[in-house]
């Protein structure tokens, strides 16, 4: 009873912060375009969080992201100024993750270097090659096809269903492609499923006949491509690139799978788990802006309540 | 209880909320650790004080996406003004929405774009002429000059490519480097590693002639670097831009470090305020560029 009270902790804590703003704004927090709104604000740190959960699910870590976000942008806003079309551009773009992500994954799994280590290597070297690219220019305007920026902008509508006017955004429909991706990999394959048992015991999986090395090395690669996949919504949604736009994206995906693994019955990252932390984390964002509180007190505030969501879920797993 | 901590913290922050029914403007800017930024939101909102505005101020911190976030919040509020302090092109999608709702948005210091009313700055291109010109008439038109510039900053962009032209223009200039400091730190430290990598290069006294920064921090870095080197008797003449309080501190020392640009942060914001008010009251602002006027600051005037 007490764990499954504290495995819904992070849940409740979701529920009761959607009420408090309920609350709080009455008229424009829980309305059709404000979730819809908050739903394509999140689309991106979501892809990349998804996309660490696969990685954390072995405890590893990739700390590097952001800077291939950054990077898969900057490539593909650079195939663009050489008047590439879009398809080419964005799968470029999406070869350049999985390439940097299976780099990532021989430092790890071949080479044995601790993943800390290795992806803030890579980290840096990711983010000096955006940034010699692209020349450290930020590339927009004219240079990006409508076609590439529209993405971001478009969406469905959902006149059909009863929300005139309101739309669900392309971008929100990619996330959750991605989550549904993610999730039937982790939860529904033979894969995943040794995925967490390298996680629980490395040593035990391999010689129970895990391919270890393999699966790690892949599972960077699915996180590396999922970084590329974020970084272009990024570039689409900005309507540039700029070598050091994603950084941001790192540490808050991180966050997420943290206030995620809070919700795991031995504390494992799971995806529709790193989905809560996204939604706490970006509802945070939408609610407290719109309640006017300073930016800087938000950004404390999202801290702790990363690091109280963390203390209960592992004091209450002491005791 | 302890699931009652979080609601509270939040409870808390509730009663900070006002509930006035003033006009409520939102101030948007991912750049608020910039003393330039600092100091033109300061002075905006000390102008709409005076209005009785209700100002919200919010910084992403460096996330333009972030930016297009804030800007869909402050429309979702239903606020009556938004002054924004980014290039406008990364945030189309934000500035639709707020077109799309009616709400005016007033740029300081960002960028002209169909979408804001007008943007509210100083003039790059005239500013990193002045200082490259003193930087050629100081050294007579020769000798070799080092670089600190940042192209993937537009506003800092133009000033470089002024820069270059100038430059260019005078045979016996050569440009030694032209340096992209790493920022993160704020730009003093990397551009004092860099600037010390050149001096290491360039070991005899007089091979380099100046230094011109894009803005203050590299020519603070750069100084540092000189005077760590122990070079400072060559002569080596640096500029920066933006006059902040170090650098006006470093150019009224009389040292190395000789001249930079004022813009004029506090007219900027208080432009921006007036801008604002005319967009609330719909008036129509035909110009969308806005400049405010900036000096040249020597060691004659640089006492802040």
């Amino acid at each position: 009873m007490i764990s499954q009270l504290r495995q819904a902790g992070t849940l409740i804590g979701l529920v009761l912060i959607v009420v408090f703003f309920t609350v709080q704004l009455p008229e424009t927090f829980l309305t059709a375009r404000n979730l819809i709104n908050v739903s394509q604000q999140i689309s991106m740190l979501a892809v990349v969080a998804f996309a660490m959960t696969v990685v954390m699910v072995m405890t590893d870590f990739d700390l590097s992201v952001g800077s291939m976000a950054s990077l898969a942008g900057i490539v593909a806003a650079v195939l663009f100024t050489a008047d590439q079309p879009v398809w080419l551009a964005v799968v470029a773009a999406l070869a350049v993750g999985v390439l940097g992500g299976v780099v990532n994954g021989v430092l790890v799994a071949v080479l044995g270097i601790l993943p800390f280590v290795a992806t803030l290597g890579t980290l840096t070297i990711y983010s000096g090659a955006a940034f010699w690219i692209s020349d450290g220019k930020t590339i927009f305007g004219r240079d990006i096809p409508k076609g590439f920026s529209e993405f971001a902008r478009g969406g469905v509508s959902l006149d059909a269903v009863g929300f005139a006017g309101v739309s669900l955004p392309y971008m929100t429909i990619l996330a959750l492609v991605v989550l549904a991706v993610v999730w039937v990999t982790l939860e529904h394959t033979t894969y995943g499923r040794r995925l967490y048992a390298i996680g629980g015991n490395a040593e035990a999986a391999r010689l129970a006949g895990v391919r270890v090395r393999w699966l790690r090395l892949s599972a960077f690669a699915i996180t590396g491509l999922g970084a590329a996949v974020a970084g272009l919504m990024y570039a689409s949604r900005v309507a540039s690139a700029n070598p050091t736009q994603g950084a941001g994206l790192m540490l808050d995906a991180i966050a997420a799978v943290f206030l995620g693994m809070t919700m795991g019955k031995e504390g494992e990252p799971r995806a529709l788990a790193t989905l809560v932390g996204v939604l706490i984390l970006g509802i945070l964002d939408n609610g407290l802006t719109q309640m006017k509180v300073d930016s800087y007190v938000r950004e404390m505030l999202v801290g702790t309540i990363v690091i109280a969501a963390v203390a209960t879920s592992s004091i209450g797993r002491r005791a | 209880m302890k699931r009652l901590m979080l609601p509270l913290a939040l409870a808390g922050f509730a009663t900070a909320a006002p509930m006035a029914l003033a006009e409520t403007v939102a101030v948007i800017t991912p750049f608020l650790a910039q003393p330039g930024t600092q100091a033109y939101v300061q002075a905006f909102q000390e102008d709409a004080a005076t209005r009785g505005w209700e100002v919200n101020v919010i910084d992403t911190a460096g996330d333009m996406a972030a930016v297009i976030s804030r800007i869909e919040d402050a429309v979702t509020q239903k606020v009556d003004a938004i002054v924004v302090n980014v290039d406008p092109a990364q945030v189309q999608a934000g500035l639709q929405t707020a077109a799309d709702a009616g709400i005016p948005v007033i740029g300081m210091d960002a960028g002209a774009d169909p979408l804001i009313v007008t943007n509210i700055t100083s003039n790059g291109y005239a500013m990193a002429a002045e200082t490259s010109v003193y930087v050629a008439n100081r050294i007579e038109g020769k000798g070799k000059v080092v670089m600190f510039v940042f192209d993937a900053f537009p506003p800092v962009q133009i000033r470089g490519v002024v820069a270059d032209a100038i430059f260019a223009n005078f045979p016996d200039i050569e440009v030694l480097d032209r340096i992209t400091p790493d920022v993160q730190d704020g730009g003093i430290a990397d551009s004092r590693a860099k600037m010390e990598a050149v001096l290491a290069a360039n070991p005899e006294p007089g091979s380099i002639a100046a230094v011109w920064a894009a803005w203050d921090q590299p020519a603070l870095g750069a100084l540092q670097a000189i005077e760590a080197a122990g070079r400072t008797g060559e002569g080596i003449v640096i500029v920066g831009m933006d006059a902040n309080p170090q650098a006006r501190d470093a150019i009224a020392q009389g040292g190395n470090f000789e001249a930079s640009m004022a813009q004029d942060f506090v007219g900027i914001g208080k432009a921006a305020a007036e801008a604002t008010a005319r967009a609330m009251a719909k008036e129509e602002i035909k110009s969308k560029v806005t400049y405010v006027p900036t000096v040249l600051v020597t060691k004659a005037n640089a006492a802040p």
